[in-house]
């Protein structure tokens, strides 16, 4: 997809719905240095969604999408959950199929598109809950990292079943107790950037949302080096506000909190020395000029 | 009755670089950046209260949006 393709027929220009002239008059679509900077002053690739007042997952929602390095080469694979309630609404190709299949689903598009566009660079980012991923689709999600399938795997992981009332998953912390889970998690929650490395991730990372730049930072890497190098992983914690029995204003401090020293979602990040010299070479830091971040004076 | 945010233009400091509530709001397209008047505006059709521009713009000390029903 180009922005020459979405471009609307003059004679129809009144009768479409103004999201869209927006979108194509000012959406950051063929931007080589598009980031979290253009939100608010450009169109977005999201649209109003379905999801709850302050869920954080949206707001991780927007910053990958503004942080997509090649959005109108882009198709994502997503899965059941409230991840399937967005896709709707994104201005970029997505294909949604049964649960727990999305990184099959994905491993047969990327090898269809490098038949098909053997010229053109295609990226193919999974985005799905933590269900999809570790619990229901951990065999295809392993199987696909075995292969070395060239394409980002994302996990939004709310530690349970969010959408169907808060049940056990195999990313929730130990002895928590959910509203459909009585008797508490009894075991550990399963490592899963842990996994990904010994299953031959070339990228993995684990974060929160709150931090616009680091989330851009590593969606930037992940889907970098999974367009020549191999398989990549990143795990976003996107707490569920509803399930976890906070206010709707409390999903982000609710992310710091997590976040901090010695919590379960520190920030950490591995890449293997293959895809280190590959970004190195190919994709070398950008040098921007430092303007004054207010976030600091929060923290 | 529907609580929406408001920013108040006098104390918007987005003049400076400001864009805490923009990052943080989970709605997409709905406080966007006003490049003529140099503040946040909102979009309310598109706002579903949840107050958190008001706990992010309130913890930079800058009290510059507040809750308004319509």
């Amino acid at each position: 997809m180009d922005k020459e393709k979405i471009k609307i027929n003059p004679e129809f220009y009144d009768i479409m719905p103004v999201e869209y002239q927006e979108l194509v008059e000012n959406a950051t679509y063929g931007k080589e240095d598009r980031g979290w900077k253009d939100v608010g002053s450009s169109k977005e690739l999201i649209e109003e969604h379905s999801l709850c007042a302050g869920c954080p997952e949206s707001i991780a929602f927007r910053h990958i999408l503004a942080s997509l390095p090649n959005p109108e080469e882009t198709v994502m694979v997503g899965s059941t959950g409230c991840t399937s309630l967005v896709f709707p609404h994104i201005a970029l190709h997505n294909i949604h199929s049964l649960f727990g299949n999305q990184n099959a689903v994905a491993s047969g598009l990327k090898r269809a598109l490098a038949y098909r566009f053997p010229d053109k660079i295609k990226d193919v980012v999974v985005l799905a809950g933590d269900g999809a991923t570790v619990d229901i689709g951990l065999d295809m999600t392993l199987q696909s990292w075995f292969r070395q399938e060239k394409f980002a795997t994302i996990c939004f992981d709310n530690e349970l079943y969010a959408n169907t009332g808060g049940q056990e998953s195999g990313l929730m912390q130990k002895g928590f107790v959910g509203k459909m889970a009585p008797a508490g998690k009894q075991f550990e929650k399963v490592d899963m950037p842990g996994l990904a490395k010994t299953s031959g991730c070339h990228y993995v990372a684990m974060l929160t949302s709150s931090k616009p730049n680091r989330v851009e930072k590593v969606i930037r890497n992940a889907v970098l080096i999974a367009r020549e190098i191999g398989p990549t992983y990143v795990q976003i914690y996107t707490p569920c506000i509803l399930e976890i029995g906070k206010q709707m204003m409390e999903g982000l401090q609710e992310m710091r909190d997590s976040e901090g020293p010695g919590q379960r979602f520190e920030y950490q990040e591995f890449i293997t020395d293959e895809a280190k010299a590959y970004m190195e070479a190919k994709h070398p830091k950008k040098k921007r000029k430092k303007k004054r971040v207010e976030e600091k004076k929060v923290d | 009755m529907y609580a929406v945010a408001e920013v108040l233009d006098e104390s918007c400091v987005a003049h400076k670089g400001c864009r805490l509530c923009i990052m943080y709001c989970p709605e997409a397209n709905t406080i966007m950046f006003d490049p003529e008047k140099k503040v946040a505006v909102v979009n309310e059709y598109s706002c579903k209260g949840c107050e958190l521009c008001v706990v992010v713009c309130n913890a930079a000390k800058h009290q510059a949006i507040k809750m308004a029903s319509r």
